[in-house]
């Protein structure tokens, strides 16, 4: 499964973007995602340096290709207006960071993941991700959009 | 109002659809007809067809790496970044439909966000990206046949001696006719390649150095454009133009072009420069160790480089140290060493794959393979080439004043026993060094 109850993080107060990137990886790694830290926030901090993943709207979408990445996932952290480098200035309060491994031969979660980025861009479905009080609600969410 | 769209990212799993979605969402919001076309990891979805492009009003490129362009000539193109599109799709809809019209790709309008970034600059970075890997590989290659003696590579049938060929005739073969290529390519697309390579190729045989494979690249590029656009072929014929006309005379072109009228004036060069440095030998050796380490870090491999080497190691007579030679060997160390040292201090200028290139270069530049610095000149030459030269040229002219001398041609740090006053050797070089990077620091423009 991309996205699993466990894979939503609530209400997180880090402020710094590379710390919450570190603690989602952690996260990643606890619930059996990746096989190990560093390697993953490295390709997900190289891709970062290229251009910033925060795309506005509030949204950052951090990614990274690895050989620890066991599957292809997606973690759900909400966070508390973050400065993310975004595109449109604002500052970031929802992040999901995507995991694909280095060897991929699957099309079936890209698509997955095309068709969450492209959910992104609707406002009324990021106010339903921004409201939402625990993480079953999110999970509501996600199966009402269509993306699990 | 009809309107198309293609996006694209590098990574091609997020961006490329939050830009199709925006644009859909926006022209949708307009009342106008639209279809995006996607090029991401998932590979092309929802292909534009020939009837969209005829019925369509106005076409906006949000691409942030090279797609297929000739299909869209004649029709009102605006090209942006894939940021551009997520941040304001509505913007773009009302810029494209005043957007210039397509004439041919190489007169695509650019991105609007990129204005210091111009198209010459675009199809540079697009050769030295792919270049970068051939460099990297071969000057390793090479460095760890040094490790097993500076001449060990000579013997034929040992590891050395492959070493050397995998690296020298393999990754520094393949070099510049990657450069010339993919210089062609970004600005012809596919059929910009062939005569690219070859170009590239041919610029190595006359002695022109990566700066005659630029040279190549953009000639090759130009030259098929304008095949594409004034040889008109009837309709039965078009399917030669690809796979015979293009390939045969753009080949044809492009190579006649450099030999006649590159080939010459570069023999002449170097010449002039052997008989200069000839008239130099009696003077003053500091001067001409600065002259050495300007001329070695000046085309890496071009008429002047070699003519300098060449007459470094004319200077050698067995068993004897040269104070020329290590002058020499200074200047051609210092320019990837003083970038590889630049990447580390001043990350900001420089992008990710220049980053881990440049530590590469240390590599590099110890084992005294110049050729490391050549992604670094070829994608910025008005910065890195007056901050690498300036490095050579101190390196060579303290190598000289501390009078230390090189018996052997080549070698880097491994022949560091061949040397004598190594102290004031290593300093020369670490100060060429120190100078390089601190120019490249300042002189360099942040990344993005």
């Amino acid at each position: 499964m991309l996205i699993t109850k466990e894979s939503i993080l609530l209400d997180c107060a880090i402020k710094d973007k590379e710390q919450i990137i570190r603690r989602m990886a952690s996260h990643a790694l606890q619930i059996n995602r990746i096989t190990d830290v560093e390697p993953f926030v490295q390709a997900v901090l190289h891709r970062e340096g290229e251009f910033s993943t925060g795309v506005g709207y509030g949204i950052a979408i951090p990614h990274g290709k690895s050989n620890v990445v066991r599957e292809a996932f997606v973690l759900f952290c909400r966070v508390d207006h973050v400065d993310w480098s975004s595109l449109d200035g604002t500052d970031v309060d929802m992040v999901f960071m995507i995991g694909v491994p280095e060897m991929d031969t699957s099309n079936e979660h890209l698509k997955i993941l095309a068709l969450l980025s492209r959910k992104l861009m609707k406002d009324e479905f990021r106010q339903a991700l921004r409201n939402a009080l625990h993480e079953d609600e999110i999970m509501e969410i996600l199966k009402k959009w269509e993306i699990i | 109002m009809k309107v198309l769209a293609v996006t694209a990212c590098p990574t091609g799993i997020a961006h490329t659809y939050m830009a199709a979605e925006a644009i859909s969402e926006a022209a949708q919001k307009k009342g106008y007809e639209v279809k995006v076309e996607t090029r991401g990891s998932v590979g092309v979805e929802n292909e534009l067809s020939h009837e969209d492009i005829k019925n369509a009003d106005f076409i906006v490129l949000a691409c942030d790496t090279a797609v297929p362009t000739d299909r869209f000539v004649g029709k009102k193109v605006l090209s942006v970044s894939v940021s551009e599109a997520i941040k304001d799709a509505e913007g773009l809809l009302l810029k494209a439909q005043n957007a210039p019209v397509m004439k041919s790709q190489t007169q695509s309008s650019e991105p609007e966000e990129n204005k210091g970034q111009n198209s010459f600059y675009k199809h540079l970075m697009s050769g030295v990206s792919f270049m970068i890997p051939f460099v990297v590989a071969g000057g390793i290659a090479i460095a760890i046949s040094f490790a097993f003696g500076y001449d060990a590579f000579q013997t034929p049938g040992t590891l050395p001696a492959y070493l050397m060929a995998i690296g020298g005739s393999g990754g520094f073969g393949l070099m510049v006719p990657i450069l010339a290529g993919y210089i062609a390519y970004s600005i012809a697309d596919r059929p910009g390649l062939a005569p690219g390579m070859i170009g590239g190729v041919v610029a190595g045989q006359i002695g022109a150095g990566f700066l005659g494979g630029m040279v190549a690249g953009f000639l090759a590029g130009y030259v098929v454009n304008a095949i594409k656009k004034y040889i008109k072929l009837p309709k039965s014929l078009q399917g030669i133009m690809p796979v015979l006309i293009i390939p045969v005379f753009g080949s044809l072109i492009v190579g006649l072009l450099l030999f006649y009228v590159l080939g010459s004036p570069m023999a002449a060069i170097n010449k002039a420069v052997a008989d200069f440095l000839m008239g130099l030998s009696g003077g003053s050796a500091i001067v001409l160790g600065l002259l050495l380490g300007l001329m070695m870090a000046f085309d890496m491999g071009g008429p002047i480089n070699k003519a300098a080497y060449a007459f470094g190691t004319a200077t050698l007579v067995a068993g004897q140290g040269s104070a020329v030679m290590a002058a020499v060997m200074a200047g051609g160390m210092v320019p990837p060493l003083g970038i590889g040292l630049a990447t580390l201090v001043f990350k900001k200028k420089f992008i990710a794959a220049e980053q881990e290139a440049g530590k590469a270069n240390l590599v590099l530049g110890a084992s005294f393979i110049t050729e490391g610095a050549i992604p670094f000149a070829a994608a910025d030459p008005l910065h890195v080439m007056p901050s690498i030269m300036a490095g050579g040229a101190l390196a060579g002219a303290l190598s000289m004043a501390f009078g230390a001398t090189l018996a052997v041609p080549h070698g880097g740090i491994f022949v560091l026993f061949a040397v004598e006053n190594i102290i004031g050797y290593v300093i020369a070089i670490g100060a060429g060094s120190l100078v390089t990077a601190v120019l490249l620091g300042v002189l360099k423009k942040d990344v993005a």
